[in-house]
């Protein structure tokens, strides 16, 4: 009774999320309302089921804030690590956007390739994939983007194809570290995977497919960029200075940022976990910010923190109620112990799912079950999660749906008239997505089998 | 300087709203705006106009767009907020126009020139006429005026608070099987100047 109840409201969740008629925060935090009430009140009739899935005892754990050494199993519910750590990355990306480091770092690219449309093609496919290994793909495209179409404007070029490459890479880029992308830093704090650990895995399978992808969209694009090259007047360029609206709050930002990235990369050395690098990283952003403080957490992105905090609970419910045990033997039997099948399952299944529903509550999902068929099947389960997360976070890419960071570039582009609908869409994006999928595969069998 | 006037028409398909409009715009002597929206649009852009009008008046598909924070995946949400968009500056500027669809009454309800009129017809008349401009078989003719209603239902209820052919929503509704084009379009033009003072 209490697996049919967590399965219904799961399925509810799922399609409330596809139609989109409700806000995506409204929904998860409706259905974790049900899954509480239902699920564990009437069904299980179970308050330790609430309190563990509430997993508010986190916050007093020394190991929520510092972990040196061996981890415990993480218990099923909230994933609190992963709400501090994103909330706290907000508020510095918040803070920089602020001081106009975005627009000053695409504008110096800019210029230092004599502002000519296949160059910026380029290093703005390296630059949108290593600043989405940082921070969140939708602000890299955010800011990328519509520097891209103030650029097209000038140089009378399409900003379309570099928009979709730009699209692309941050996902891409986004795969390569534990908070690059939301499922990353959902699989990184739920099995406790450091950020060496994420950079050395699926980092590489990323690197080795960004090569492939740089030269993909190169070849696609060239004929089409080198049609108007450098037809701008040279003084009419946006030079990177007029970006920085305070100098001060400029240099602050870049600081920040770079003791964030050091913080990320040593986090394993120094015992720090993610959440306590968030919290760290939010609270220096709103010291040093002044008055700007407040207007930065009134800026905040809460609805993506209360949809997390819905969806941990409806996933919680499955958890509990043993249904995504049920999926993970599913999967065990159809591949029949095999790991080559099943890391084919997992990674295609996940790739093709993620294309057209958010990947967030899908990779959610997913933990449970690879840990299950880890279990159950005695395949490594640190393959299987990067397996998950390079499904998960490339599969977003094919589709104009399929990640956040793509509305978000299709709507930049549009606003200025540049219509991307599914053809012009999927004729570029689904080529690289399978390209980068078998390369996924290849480097998956190749490493760990 | 002449006092603005913007007129709104929407219409059930086969009503002749289209052809009233234009007959109002000539009457009144000031342009219309309809899929040459559009064109206006894609000339100010530098872009192709037969791109963006696949998307005219298109509702938008639930299950192959998203939205995130303002956001939005879908084509024909972008066309529609480019045509908002326009008619507001257009209305800004103080022009007068009169505009077929595209939920004008609900996006230029603010000003005051703003008349804001429906148009529907008997499904008789609606049909008789669709298959003679047409040149369609009855069935055919049922076919297209529904297609069409239901997309234009689709796509005004998506981006107004407000029903599409809702009488509340309009300053007048008017079935244009009862007077005939010609005897709509004079009823219509009295009540026009009659809401802007003429006729005192």
């Amino acid at each position: 009774m209490a697996t049919i109840a967590a399965v219904t409201i799961f399925v509810l969740m799922f399609v409330l999320i596809v139609m989109d008629k409700i806000k995506r925060h409204y929904v998860t935090l409706g259905c974790g309302l049900l899954t509480l009430v239902v699920v564990f009140g009437f069904c299980m009739h179970s308050i330790p089921a609430i309190m563990e899935t509430l997993s508010l005892h986190s916050f007093i754990e020394p190991s929520f804030w510092y972990a040196a050494g061996e981890h415990e199993e993480a218990a099923a519910g909230i994933n609190w690590a992963t709400i501090v750590f994103i909330a706290g990355m907000m508020v510095m990306v918040e803070g920089m956007g602020k001081a106009g480091f975005f627009r000053w770092l695409c504008l110096s690219i800019a210029k230092a390739v004599k502002y000519r449309a296949v160059p910026i093609l380029i290093t703005f496919m390296i630059m949108s994939a290593l600043l989405a290994m940082f921070i969140d793909s939708i602000t890299v495209i955010l800011f990328l983007a519509a520097v891209t179409v103030e650029l097209a404007q000038l140089l009378k070029f399409n900003p379309v194809p570099m928009i979709l490459a730009e699209i692309f890479c941050a996902n891409l880029g986004g795969s390569a570290t534990m908070c690059g992308d939301p499922p990353n830093i959902i699989i990184g704090t739920s099995l406790h995977y450091s950020f060496a650990d994420f950079v050395t895995n699926t980092g590489l399978i990323a690197l080795i497919s960004m090569v492939f992808i740089v030269f993909y969209f190169y070849f696609c694009f060239r004929k089409e960029l080198s049609k108007n090259n450098n037809t701008g007047a040279a003084g009419s360029y946006p030079q990177p200075s007029e970006a920085i609206e305070n100098k001060r709050a400029f240099a602050v930002s870049c600081v920040i940022f770079g003791a964030a990235v050091i913080l990320l990369v040593t986090h394993a050395q120094t015992g720090l976990t993610v959440a306590t690098i968030g919290l760290f990283i939010a609270v220096v952003t709103l010291l040093t910010s002044g008055k700007d403080a407040i207007i930065i957490l009134k800026k905040l992105d809460y609805e993506t923190l209360f949809f997390f905090i819905g969806l941990f609970v409806v996933v919680g419910g499955l958890e509990q109620t043993g249904a995504l045990t049920a999926v993970a033997e599913f999967i065990g039997k159809i591949s029949e112990g095999n790991a080559m099948l099943m890391i084919a399952i997992v990674l295609w299944v996940s790739a093709i799912a993620s294309a057209f529903v958010d990947n967030i509550p899908f990779a959610a999902t997913m933990i449970p079950v690879i840990k299950t068929l880890s279990a159950t099947q005695g395949v490594d389960l640190d393959t299987l999660a990067w397996t998950l997360s390079m499904g998960t976070d490339i599969g977003g890419s094919a589709t104009p749906i399929g990640a956040s960071a793509n509305v978000v570039g299709i709507s930049m582009a549009a606003k200025e008239g540049h219509i991307i609908g599914w053809g012009k869409y999927c004729k570029y994006a689904v080529p690289a997505t399978i390209i980068v999928m078998v390369i996924s595969m290849v480097c998956i069998y190749a490493r760990y089998l | 300087m002449e006092k603005q006037l913007i007129i709104s028409i929407g219409r059930e398909f086969g009503s002749g709203g289209h052809v009233i409009a234009e007959a109002l715009a000539k009457r009144f002597n000031i342009p219309l705006y309809d899929h040459n929206l559009l064109d206006h649009i894609a000339e100010e852009k530098n872009l192709n106009a037969e791109e963006l009008k696949k998307f005219d008046e298109k509702p938008r598909n639930v299950l192959l767009s998203r939205t995130f924070k303002g956001h939005s995946s879908s084509p024909s949400d972008h066309i529609a907020m480019m045509q908002f968009d326009y008619l507001k500056k257009k209305a800004e500027k103080g022009e007068s126009f009169v505009v077929v669809g595209r939920c004008a009454e609900m996006v230029l309800k603010e000003y005051e020139a703003m008349i804001s009129l429906f148009v529907l017809g008997d499904k008789e008349c609606k049909t008789k006429r669709v298959m003679e401009v047409y040149d369609i078989s009855k069935e055919e003719a049922r076919k297209k005026m529904e297609r069409h209603d239901v997309y234009r239902k689709q796509y005004h209820n998506s981006y107004c608070d407000s029903k599409w052919g809702d009488s509340r929503s309009y300053d007048l509704c008017i079935n244009s099987s009862r007077l005939g084009i010609d005897g709509t379009v004079a009823m219509l033009a009295d009540y026009i100047r009659a809401r802007r003072g003429e006729n005192k």
